[in-house]
């Protein structure tokens, strides 16, 4: 690990990836303590272009929209953390047995989990956001329900290859059982591929939610980037400001994500194949 | 002759694939909560519960839920997609009219993004590290961060109202009235900013992955061989890694391909692009159920249709295969 | 417009004088343009339409383009006053039971087909009655139609029906060809979607997600007209396009919905462009808020008003509404003002102490403030027909914050929103906006009368209000003759329910049509609701 760890810090634009994240973390956090009456407030004159007292301007409501980025930071980074890490999960257990078991389970599973590779993911996204009416939790549900494939895949081939490995071998010969051995070598091991598509996904998860905000489909009480630039679209020609400062966040934070992800991918996995 | 036959096992795959779509769009869209008559009869204003029951009646939704589900999979099977209420024409046909638009549309962008996105891809592996590696990088991916509608819209304020030089929407002039070449020319010209706005995301995925799949060619044996035997460069790259390197997009580009429907929802929104992308879009906000699950399936289809040419492909390039 | 044959001989010269001295004085400027025949206009429609059966559907962005197909007996003037259409003129007993139409002669259908009496009274009895939503309002009173001759139809009504006069636009009740209809399925009828009328426009062609065309009727009866070879309704979903497609010139013409509020003042000064708010005296559209009054946090008058006390009208015209609105101070428009019926003269909620008042009356009703400064939970279900109604919806969150209600919005597809507010009543707060139509009947009563709950049917009274006096007093106005009667008998009207605020006023929608500089004499008294038979393109 802390090899890797070297080997990240040596690359520049991975490490000034690690700091725009590290930013945006440090903003959300601070976010309820910068603005407590909260992005939803009506704090000034509607549709102002960006000045002293509001750096980024203000909304068709008389809205902070530098208050609505913070508190979307907060928002998107929650779904697309949340988002990514249920698709993980279920995606490696999903991979995890089908990689070890094999035989009848492993194409059963492959085929389920081809099948949802298949599906248009964004349609399927947004049917289930619609099923589940727009919130908070339907938006995660939605969007690690279309993620989970990539994963699973992921570790499958990662158990099928490590599978035939000596540790494993020996192990199997010791006489541990299976879940020891899933959890004890096999998942371990390919913990680095998982860390580096894993933060990939909170990358897509982010991009997912915009869309389906863009499309209406965000939950209404809650600040979120997404909710951000459709609420400015209509006023995209006359308050540029509206939509365009949350669209950079987003630009940022996908483009530092992607940037720690490459990062990690080359220090952790020197040989891998990008998925 | 094995590799046909793995061609085929591969083709067979697909039935029980599509046959599991139709089961799950079912239940997924009968799980949802109200039903398609009273937004029919909603839109017409103060229609009375009578009114509703007419529409529900006409359109079966008063059966119970296993009948609906055998109807639905029998009439699936005789290409008979259902009803539209809302648009009052059959499923299948609606799909069909939209098809094309937005079957253009796709093509376009993906070859446009498949192609440049291999090209920019070898050329920053080849100049691995250097600022054009580094700049290409960067400005890909802006193009994969930056939100579809926001870039569809800049590119009408740019190219349409600053320069005059495309027009804003549409699929062609209709008030115009254009035929035989000057038509091509001027589905053409709408057809740009669409496939761009569509296109730029999928470039900048396709360059990551060739650009990664190149750097892994770079160490491999058959490489080093090369140089050593003093092959030229421009000769190793483009004579041997390439062909090698763009597996692995192919790859990607066919797992993308179902994404390219979903991208084209916000886009052929923005361009008021006439394509099945739209018509989700409305058939979402009005409950149309049957129309749902028949671009659903459609979609799906596509998808797969798309995969059994990746895998053609790979049959065609990729000499390695085997049954 | 000065009609110049009517001006005496020697101010004509003077006139002429001075035209000529204006004309010489601005050589540099282009002559007036003259009407020229031909040419193609594209107009903005939005959404698309689901469905072209004017007759059995009443959504709103159909009559833009069946207004050019379909005509009906009458149209309007500025005043809102009958015009001849295809009734050339009328007669109505002193009773007010029976109007005679005398109908204008020499009209064919699309088909070929000749207009007759036997086309009025099965458009009316057969189609209109029986598949028209609006129908059992604005046709409540008509028993029969007698036809004595092919050009004379005699309307009979048990009671007088003082709003069907006003109801009788294309837009309404529009005209369709018996024999088209005559044994078959209105609601399957062929015709639904290729519609078949008298109008100046024929239908051509209709191709989904793009664009509906249609070409100029040679066989029009007005001489003359129309003017332009054809029209094609455009559409494009995504506002902001549908500007620029304004101001690229590919669009000639946009109304209602298919003008992007946010752009309008910006439209308004581009160079190309011009802009009306003329022509939607019928509309009288309201956005309005329904209170739920089973529930028993809002049982009471006292809350009700609070709320409506603690909205400020002006915000929401101001930034919701982009300026293009009025804030609203009752049940009916103040449209209405033209015929007597509107009244402010109403409990007031945008006094300056307003939420003063609101707070006191909560505390009054028995919800007073919490630890937390809250006084009670409710929901807002957010109307899905839109974005300006999740802004709405937003400001009145923060509003009712100030006066301790905490709101939660709700934003559901339409099918659920519809079957919550107006099928399981499982709501506090609703936010709909209506157009009232041409008279109160049609479009206000039902949201107020206690014989309009019920269950299912969208649109209706949904709020549980059950009012005696005010049934009383709307059914005296739907049956009431006199005019003088029946604006006193409105005006009580709207003191009680303002009064009683099941529902709070909130704004009328002005709404704009922009439209190309090159497009002439395409604004009439119906806005987009009429024939452009007139108009007509420069080059």
């Amino acid at each position: 690990m802390p090899d890797g760890l070297r080997r990240f810090a040596r690359n520049r634009m991975a490490v000034l990836g690690a700091i725009v994240i590290a930013i945006i973390v440090l903003v959300s956090i601070l976010a309820p303590f910068l603005y407590p009456k909260g992005a939803f407030s009506l704090a000034g004159q509607p549709l102002q272009p960006p000045s002293l007292q509001f750096p980024l301007g203000t909304d068709a409501l008389g809205r902070d929209v530098a208050a609505g980025v913070a508190e979307g930071a907060r928002t998107s980074l929650l779904i697309g953390i949340a988002a990514a890490l249920s698709a993980v999960i279920f995606g490696a257990v999903i991979g995890g047995i089908a990689g070890y078991y094999r035989g009848t389970v492993d194409i059963v599973l492959m085929r389920v989990t081809e099948f949802f590779q298949t599906i248009p993911a964004f349609l399927l996204a947004m049917l289930l956001v619609v099923i589940l009416s727009p919130s908070l939790l339907s938006v995660i549900i939605a969007i690690a329900v279309v993620s989970w494939p990539g994963i699973a895949r992921l570790v499958r081939g990662e158990f099928v290859a490590l599978g035939g490995r000596e540790f494993i071998l020996a192990s199997l010969g010791l006489g541990a059982s299976g879940p020891r051995i899933i959890f004890r070598h096999l998942l371990p091991n390919c913990l680095s591929a998982i860390i580096t598509v894993g933060s990939l996904l909170v990358a897509t998860a982010i991009l997912l939610e915009t869309g389906l905000a863009f499309l209406g489909l965000g939950d209404p009480n809650i600040m979120s980037w997404g909710l951000q630039i459709s609420a400015g679209r209509v006023s995209l020609r006359t308050a540029w400001w509206v939509c365009t400062f949350p669209g950079i966040a987003i630009l940022l934070t996908v483009l530092s994500i992607n940037l720690v992800g490459d990062g990690l991918n080359e220090a952790l996995n020197p040989r891998l194949r990008e998925r | 002759m094995r590799r046909w036959r793995y061609f085929g096992y591969r083709l067979l795959l697909a039935v029980p694939v599509i046959f599991g779509i139709l089961i799950l769009n079912f239940f997924l869209i009968r799980l949802a909560p109200g039903d398609a008559a009273s937004v029919l009869a909603g839109e017409s204003g103060a229609a009375t519960p009578e009114y509703t029951e007419l529409l529900r009646q006409k359109f079966g939704l008063d059966r119970p839920m296993p009948e609906q589900f055998i109807a639905y999979i029998t009439a699936a099977l005789h290409f008979d997609l259902g009803f539209s209420f809302r648009n009052d024409s059959p499923v299948l046909d609606l799909i069909l009219e939209r098809l094309g638009p937005t079957l253009l549309l796709m093509s376009t962008a993906f070859t446009m993004a498949l192609a440049l996105g291999t090209l920019l891809g070898l050329l920053a592996a080849v100049a691995r590290n250097t600022w054009r590696d580094a700049a290409i990088s960067v400005a890909t991916l802006i193009c994969y961060a930056t939100p579809g509608f926001w870039l569809g819209l800049m590119l009408i304020v740019v190219f349409s109202l600053t320069l005059g030089w495309l027009p804003t929407s549409g699929f062609e002039n209709i008030a115009e009235g254009y035929e035989g070449w000057e038509r091509v020319r001027d589905i053409a010209l709408h057809l740009v900013m669409p496939a761009m706005a569509l296109g730029l995301f999928y470039l900048a995925l396709y360059t990551r992955v060739m650009r990664a799949s190149m750097l892994e060619q770079t160490g491999m044996d058959y490489v080093v061989t090369a140089r050593a035997k003093g092959q030229t460069e421009t000769r190793i790259v483009f004579g041997h890694m390439l062909r090698n390197a763009f597996l692995p997009v192919l790859t990607m580009a066919g797992v993308q391909a179902g994404n390219l429907i979903g991208g084209s929802i916000v886009v052929e929104t923005v361009f008021g692009w006439p394509g099945v992308g739209t018509l989700a879009f409305t058939a979402l906000q009005s409950r149309d159920l049957n129309l749902l699950l028949g671009i659903f399936f459609i979609s799906a289809c596509i998808v797969v249709a798309i995969n059994l040419i990746v895998e053609l492909l790979y049959v065609l390039l990729d000499p390695r295969i085997q049954a | 417009m000065l009609d110049f044959h009517s001006v005496r001989p020697g101010r004509r010269a003077l006139l002429l004088a001075s035209v000529f001295g204006a004309a010489a004085a601005s050589e540099a400027k282009a002559q007036a343009p003259t009407p020229r025949r031909g040419g193609t206009m594209v107009m903005l429609v939005h959404p698309e339409p689901s469905t072209l059966a004017a007759y059995a559907v009443s959504a709103g962005n159909i009559p833009p383009v069946t207004t050019q197909i379909y005509e009906g007996l009458l149209t309007y003037d500025w005043d809102l006053k009958p015009a001849p259409l295809l009734a050339k003129s009328w007669e109505i007993s002193p009773d007010g039971k029976t109007i005679t139409f005398r109908l204008q002669e020499g009209v064919t259908f699309h088909n070929g087909q000749p207009f007759t009496s036997a086309d009025v009274q099965y458009s009316f009895m057969e189609i209109a009655k029986k598949v028209n939503p609006n129908g059992p309002v604005i046709l409540a009173e008509l028993t029969s139609i007698d036809t004595p001759d092919p050009l004379t139809a005699v309307f009979n009504l048990a009671n007088p029906a003082p709003y069907l006069m006003v109801s009788l636009s294309a837009n309404y009740i529009p005209i369709i060809c018996k024999s088209v209809f005559e044994g078959t399925q209105p609601m399957q009828n062929p015709s639904a979607n290729r519609p078949i009328g008298t109008g100046p426009f024929k239908f051509a062609e209709w191709s989904r997600g793009q664009f509906i065309r249609l070409d100029r009727n040679d066989r029009y009866w007005k001489p003359g007209l129309p003017m332009l070879n054809r029209i094609i309704a455009r559409f494009i979903p995504d506002a902001s396009t549908r500007s620029a497609a304004l101001e690229a010139g590919e669009a000639h013409y946009a109304a209602y919905s298919a003008v992007n509020a946010a752009d309008i003042r910006r439209l308004q000064a581009n160079p190309i462009l011009d802009s009306t708010t003329r022509g939607y005296g019928m509309t009288a559209a309201l956005t309005t808020l329904e209170f739920n009054t089973r529930r028993p946090n809002l049982a009471k008058k006292e809350v009700r008003q609070a709320i409506a006390y603690a909205i400020d009208r002006q915000f929401l015209v101001d930034n919701v509404l982009y300026g293009f609105a009025k804030p609203a101070t009752g049940p009916l428009s103040s449209v209405f003002a033209t015929q007597g019926f509107y009244t402010d003269q109403v409990r007031r909620f945008d006094v300056p102490d307003r939420i003063e008042i609101a707070n006191r009356l909560m505390d009054e009703a028995g919800f007073p403030r919490g630890a937390d400064g809250k006084r009670m939970s409710l929901y807002l279900e957010i109307n899905s027909f839109g974005e300006q109604w999740l802004r709405q919806g937003e400001y009145i969150k923060q509003a009712l914050a100030e006066i301790g209600i905490d709101l939660t919005l709700r934003s559901e597809d339409t099918a659920t929103w519809l079957r919550r507010c107006y099928t399981d009543y499982d709501f506090d707060i609703n936010e709909p906006f209506y157009s009232a139509g041409a008279d109160p009947v049609v479009g206000v009563h039902r949201h107020y009368v206690s014989s309009a709950i019920r269950r299912g049917t969208t649109f209706v009274n949904n709020k549980d209000y059950r009012n005696p006096e005010l049934d009383r007093i709307m059914d005296a106005a739907t049956r009431e003759n006199d005019h003088a009667k029946r604006a006193e008998l409105y005006h009580q009207a709207q003191q009680i329910l303002v009064e009683d605020s099941p529902g709070a006023w909130l704004c009328e929608v002005q709404y704009v049509t922009i439209f190309n500089k090159k497009l002439h004499d395409a604004t009439g008294p119906l806005g987009a609701y009429q024939a452009l038979d007139k108009a007509w393109l420069e080059r």
